[in-house]
């Protein structure tokens, strides 16, 4: 090998080197490094690499100086001492060299020649080569040290995790039983290692769950190291929006939600041959459903493994679910903690009690102990439990002025809802002599693992959502935690070695503690999870068993719920829109929205508003606090409310990103929008894009650019951001960073923007979020699909699609709201009173908007007694969310005749129409009977239409364009929509009062009022109700059920009245004249004009010929009798 | 977010002193995509996992010169001079190395609780 000629022994530093030879001139280094760092070798010139080497090469030398004046004589001496015989034996060389400990070698015969052929110049002298060489020789054996250290370190430590102890006994009872149980403790490691057991035993197709997706990336990322191959090979993971999957993967990583909906498509799970469901503890609503539908599947799939994984806790339960499964019980790893007791006092108790806000004394007394009782070189960091966001918000305000006081804290929040960057901030560790001081919420107490941790103090409380079926209302309450918890908790202290725990609650406390969380199955809404059982074929719900069944009353809600959405049918099977909804990984509200903006041409604005309301708000909350922020946050509300204000934030980012990309960040600060929040969104939206494409219900897009120009140039551009991601991705496993005192959330905004400062400067300063958000999206069709404005009816249209998706979900204005402050504007639902307004909300800040006052042009109406008016408005809200009051979240603003009319699920006139009840709680009156009468009329006709194309749509999914609702269809009902929207009648609105509902109808009437013209009503037959009285005209209309005090009969007076269609003239009661007039009504005639006409005709308006004066006019019914009048 | 192609594990290396097990990529002196370097015995190689560069090479252990065990690197198992020796070989032959290995050597002495004595009694 030439290498070996050329590395002969030398002692360093004997020889002097050539007087011009200069290792730190850049020249002399360019020159070798363009010999030895070329682009195929294994050191490249300009690398990262390079770098270390020549920090190595100095330290090197530095290091052979020292050691040659130190043992120039000694050395010399000993040097070539007679070899031991032994050493022939072996056949050693007879020298020491020290590059004899070198495995491994560099060629360079072409190097050599290369620098003596090429240029004039000798190029570098031999000596120095050599010299260069040796240095390469142990910078290479040094990284394979330092690698091989990392390595032996790995294995180390997975050898002492308890698990491993558990290997062989896993594996054994994985063979020889369908489903095993492994019940430990937090660090015995059984996340990590499980895994790896099976793939090492040759399983593959191992599928894991995870309640978070969190933990699904951290999981396949740690795994994929630990088993020492790149990660997105044999190890993967796949959330809502990513995933890593391949086909050489192995093993993956899952939320229980995916497995779930993966049952849904394929109900044998085929692609798997072992299934990990991890910490089934938790008992989380997709965990315990995911059990019970495996429980099902595991008889028709004998070849299916299943692995439970748990802490220690009701682990029989477990077990005996699965027929006795066997129990792999391995100890966790975790030193003694000792506990305090510190019990808030009574009388700081009873003060926080009142006020909303949390008091933080007992929470910096235990900063204060640990500073007393502890000196700062004894490291260990502190984890607070506190509720919720608000309760880490009142402590951190605290503990951050006492850690400037004293230098010795930095004060973190730690929550779901910040961004990952700044959770990212709690694994960073403090600098010598402070302590991080982690203010978190129950997140910490399983789903993130935060080392250093010694100190932990426990509030003992934890806010939950609870649900409240018969409300359908979701509370936000605060609750004390359970011994399972509080031990769960005390635990995070032992994690490295001895901790403490302090409990803000008395031992007693303790002990009265449930032993378990409740159940997510217990405490929340089940629409969702009644969908997809339906959708799976399991049956009724009521009936399923259930690891521990949910309260009955819930399931009973949830069925109910899911009929008034029109998801089920009255047998309680799925309809076609059920059908679609179920597979759609969003609430029921948002999938409506989807659909039904499908059928209108909607598709783009509606997907941004549902993607925008299934995020968090990107809204920050306090705006009003920061008045610039509230300024420039001022051009993107919308006085129709809070869903468009979401769709405009939205697409003015989607500009801002496609124009000036590297902006955005600021841009959304600037407005108080939490950007991260905008990334999911439009993530989201993609996903619903896809799944309406997947279901057929959006034509694929074919927006490609169509000349091979730009197409290259996207291309390119492509190109470009997968570099710059793949360069951040080789980066990103940064080391943790050491924090600054400073580097405490005071505001995290400032922070943010010091920390973009600080990159700016930086070489490289990518925001890769945005690298992300390019690669993962079309840009130019997301911009072009953003930055058209909607007219005037695609607005009203959009916000009528909203409305009947949130259905039934409205709010009424209460009717003293004019009298009130803007804050304390009141509003009620159906089942529940005196709601406030999200401080987000748009009409909090501007309640006027929803105030139904005329305009000075309508005469003058306002405040009339009668609580007269064209404008009454309702409010449909996506959520109701009770925290220390109940708020509506999420509202948009509609008319309330129309949309009542056009949505209600029970319409119950009077006799004559001009007092109508819908759905048992909101009456309408309209004076002007026969106005009231052409309105019902048309409502029926437009919901008629709406229902028919849209089960076309649904139904017609995928099959020839015959099927579909032809688009002339379409355009006669959007017509007819915007028409109806636009009649303009006085009415007044009223909330009924709780006796008033009891007395609401007239009941089933012995002596039957039946009208004479049965079955003429669109061919639906009109029976008597044998509830409410009256006749039902459709499944949503009773006709003349409300009692009256007034006239029982007056369903049997006949007028004398013209039919505008056919000039029929004789008397009819007002229903045969609703029933005339609906049979009559001439077909599509009158709808080319109509789009012709100027936006004051009414859905009334036709176009009338008269006979007499040869001339064509667009009249109403009434208009034209009073014209044919005139000829008279 | 890509994936590129990756050499399939050839099977795994086990060091038969710690057991440490890692599966390997190439066996031999060469290793793919390296050009200028070549190892100076048949050694257990994979790509290093502990740097995104898919070029970088790890050597993970070889076989020793005298009994043909399998160890690795690590300096608790093996010693690296113009050849591999397994550490009880190497102790064996103490004396045939140089002075400066040897001392290198008694400075571990101290901590022989690495070696089992029942993985002592190999010969040469
Ligand atoms: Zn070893
Ligand atoms: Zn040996």
């Amino acid at each position: 090998m030439p290498s070996e000629k050329e590395s002969r022994p030398r002692r360093p530093g004997r020889e002097p080197s050539p007087a011009q030879w200069d290792w730190d001139c850049p020249a002399t280094r360019r020159r070798l490094e363009e010999l030895y760092f070329r682009e195929q070798d294994y050191i490249r010139a300009g690398s990262e690499d390079s770098r270390n080497f020549w920090a190595f090469f100095e330290r090197l030398r530095r290091f052979q100086s020292r050691r040659s004046e130190r043992e120039c004589e000694p050395a010399v001496s000993r040097g070539p001492a007679e070899p031991p015989a032994a050493s022939r034996l072996l056949d050693l060389p007879r020298e020491y060299d020290a590059r004899y400990r070198i495995n491994l070698s560099v060629l360079s015969a072409d190097v050599e020649g290369l620098a003596r052929g090429r240029r004039l110049d000798p190029g570098p002298p031999r000596e120095q080569l050599s010299e260069f060489r040796m240095a390469l020789l142990h910078y290479l054996d040094f990284t394979q040290k330092q690698s091989f250290a990392k390595l032996a370190k790995l294995h180390r430590e997975r050898a002492a995790l308890p698990i491993a102890q558990y290997r062989d006994r896993l594996l054994r009872a994985v063979a020889q039983n369908q489903v095993v149980v492994v019940a430990g403790d937090t660090g015995c490691g059984k996340s990590t290692q499980v895994p790896q057991f099976l793939l090492a035993a040759g399983y593959s197709h191992v599928a894991c769950t995870q309640p978070r997706r969190i933990a699904c990336i951290s999981l396949a990322k740690r795994v994929g190291f630990e088993s020492l191959h790149q990660y997105g090979d044999q190890v993967g993971y796949q959330i809502r929006f990513e995933s890593t999957r391949s086909p050489a993967t192995k093993i993956v990583f899952l939320t229980e939600g995916l497995l779930l909906r993966q049952v849904q498509r394929e109900p044998m799970l085929p692609g798997y041959h072992v299934l990990i469901a991890d910490e089934v503890h938790e008992r989380h609503l997709h965990s315990d459903f995911l059990l019970g539908v495996l429980r099902r599947l595991l008889p028709a799939r004998p070849d299916l493994k299943l692995v439970l994984m748990s802490a220690t806790i009701n682990i029989r339960l477990f077990s005996g679910y699965f027929g006795g499964a066997p129990v792999l019980q391995v100890p966790g790893r975790i030193f003694p903690i000792t506990v305090i007791y510190q019990p808030i006092p009574k009388e700081e108790a009873s003060t926080s009690g009142k006020s909303e806000r949390l008091d933080p004394r007992p929470y910096l007394r235990v900063l204060q102990a640990i500073d007393h009782k502890y000196p700062p070189e004894e490291r260990g960091d502190l984890l607070v439990f506190l509720s919720g966001v608000a309760e880490i918000g009142a402590v951190l305000e605290a503990a951050q002025t006492y850690a400037t006081h004293t230098q010795r804290w930095i004060v973190l929040p730690l929550h779901s809802t910040l961004s990952v960057t700044e959770q990212d901030k709690v694994f960073d560790v403090p600098p010598p002599g402070v302590r991080k001081c982690i203010l978190s919420t129950n997140i910490a107490e399983t789903s993130v693992t935060i080392d250093g941790v010694r100190f932990v103090l426990d509030s003992g409380k934890v806010k939950e959502m609870s649900y409240d079926p018969q409300g359908k209302l979701q509370r936000l309450q605060e609750f004390w935690i359970s011994r399972a918890s509080a031990e769960q908790r005390k635990g995070r202290a032992g994690r490295t070695g001895p901790g403490v725990c302090y409990r803000l609650y008395a031992e007693s406390d303790y002990d009265a503690f449930s032993p378990y969380p409740v159940p997510e199955i217990q405490r929340v809404a089940l629409d969702a999870l009644v969908l997809q059982l339906k959708s799976m074929g399991l049956g009724d719900p009521r009936t399923f068993p259930f690891l521990e069944p949910p309260p009955l009353s819930s399931l009973e809600t949830a069925v109910r719920y899911l009929r008034d959405q029109g998801a089920l049918d009255e047998a309680e099977d799925l309809t076609p829109i059920g059908n679609l909804l179920a597979q759609l990984p969003v609430d029921v509200v948002v999938g409506k929205m989807l659909v039904l903006g499908a059928l209108f041409g909607l598709t783009e604005p509606t997907l941004t508003v549902a993607a925008a309301l299934s995020v968090q708000s990107p809204f920050l909350r306090p705006a009003h606090a920061n008045p610039d922020c509230a300024t420039a946050r001022r051009p993107l509300e919308s006085p129709h409310g809070d869903p468009l204000t979401l769709l405009n934030a939205f697409n003015e980012w989607v500009q801002v990103k496609s124009e000036r990309s590297g902006c955005s960040r600021k841009w959304c600060r600037r407005r108080g929008l939490e950007e991260h929040r905008l990334y999911e969104a439009a993530n989201l939206r993609r996903q619903f894009q896809e799944l309406l494409r997947d279901h057929q219900l959006l034509e694929v897009a074919s927006s490609q650019p169509s000349d091979s120009y730009s197409r290259q140039s996207r291309h390119r551009e492509r190109r470009e951001l997968h570099r710059l991601w793949r360069s951040h991705t080789e980066t990103e496993g940064r080391k943790r960073k050491v924090l600054r005192l400073q580097d405490g959330a005071a505001s995290s905004s400032s922070e943010e923007e010091e920390e973009g400062g600080a990159r700016g400067r930086g070489k490289r300063s990518i925001d890769i979020q945005d690298v992300k958000f390019k690669l993962r999206h079309n840009v130019d069709e997301l911009q072009a699909a953003s930055s058209s404005v909607l007219s005037s009816s695609q607005l009203a249209l959009l916000k009528l699609v909203l409305c009947r998706g949130l259905y039934p979900q409205l709010a009424v204005p209460d009717q003293l709201n004019s009298s009130r402050k803007d804050s304390d504007q009141i509003f009620h639902t159906r089942n529940k009173q005196g709601v406030v307004l999200h401080p987000t909300c748009v009409f909090a800040t501007t309640p006027e908007l929803l105030q139904a006052k005329e305009g000075s042009e309508c005469g003058g109406t306002q405040d009339s007694k009668d609580g007269l008016s064209r404008h009454h408005q309702l409010l449909a809200f996506v959520s109701l969310l009770e925290t220390n009051k109940p708020y509506l979240v999420n509202c948009v603003r509609v008319p309330a005749l129309q949309a009542l009319l056009l949505f209600s699920r029970s319409l119950d006139t009077s006799a004559d129409c001009a007092r109508l009840v819908a759905d048992g709680w909101l009456e309408l009156t309209i004076p002007d009977a026969e106005a009231a009468l052409r309105l019902l009329s048309a409502a029926l006709q437009l919901r008629a239409t709406w229902e028919k194309l849209l089960n076309q749509k649904l139904e017609g999914r995928g099959r020839e364009p015959g099927r579909q609702p032809s688009s002339q269809d379409v355009s006669v009902l959007t017509r007819g929509l915007l028409e109806f929207l636009q009649i303009e009648v006085l009415y007044s609105l009223r909330r009924l009062t709780g006796l008033e509902k009891q007395v609401l109808y007239i009941g089933p009437q012995t002596v039957a009022a039946a009208p004479r013209l049965p079955g003429l009503f669109q061919g639906t037959e009109m029976k008597p109700d044998e509830v409410k009285g009256g006749h039902r005209v459709t499944d949503y209309l009773t006709y003349n059920c409300l009692a009256t005090d007034t006239d029982l009969y007056s369903d049997c007076l006949r007028s004398f009245w013209t039919c505008p269609h056919c000039d029929l003239h004789m008397p009819f009661t007002p229903l045969e004249r609703m029933c005339h007039e609906s049979t009559c009504r001439p077909p599509e005639a009158p709808l080319e004009e109509a789009a012709g006409s100027s936006s004051k005709t009414t859905a009334l308006h036709r176009l009338y010929h008269c006979d007499v004066c040869q001339q064509e006019f667009m009249f109403t019914p009434t208009e034209i009798l009073r014209h044919k009048k005139q000829h008279q | 977010m890509e994936s590129h192609k990756e050499a399939q594990p050839k099977g795994e290396f086990k060091c038969q002193l710690c057991g440490l097990t890692a599966p390997y990529t190439y066996y031999g002196q060469k290793p793919p995509n390296t050009r200028s370097i070549v190892l100076l015995e048949e050694s257990y190689v994979m790509k290093d996992p502990f740097t995104p560069d898919k070029d970088r090479f790890l050597i993970l252990g070889s076989q020793c010169s005298l009994c043909s065990r399998s160890v690795c690197v690590g300096t608790e198992c093996s010693l690296f001079y113009s050849k591999r020796f397994c550490l009880p070989c190497a102790n064996d032959n103490l004396k045939a190395f140089p002075l400066e290995i040897q001392e290198d050597m008694d400075k571990k002495k101290p901590q022989p609780k690495s070696f089992p004595s029942k993985k002592m009694d190999a010969k040469t």
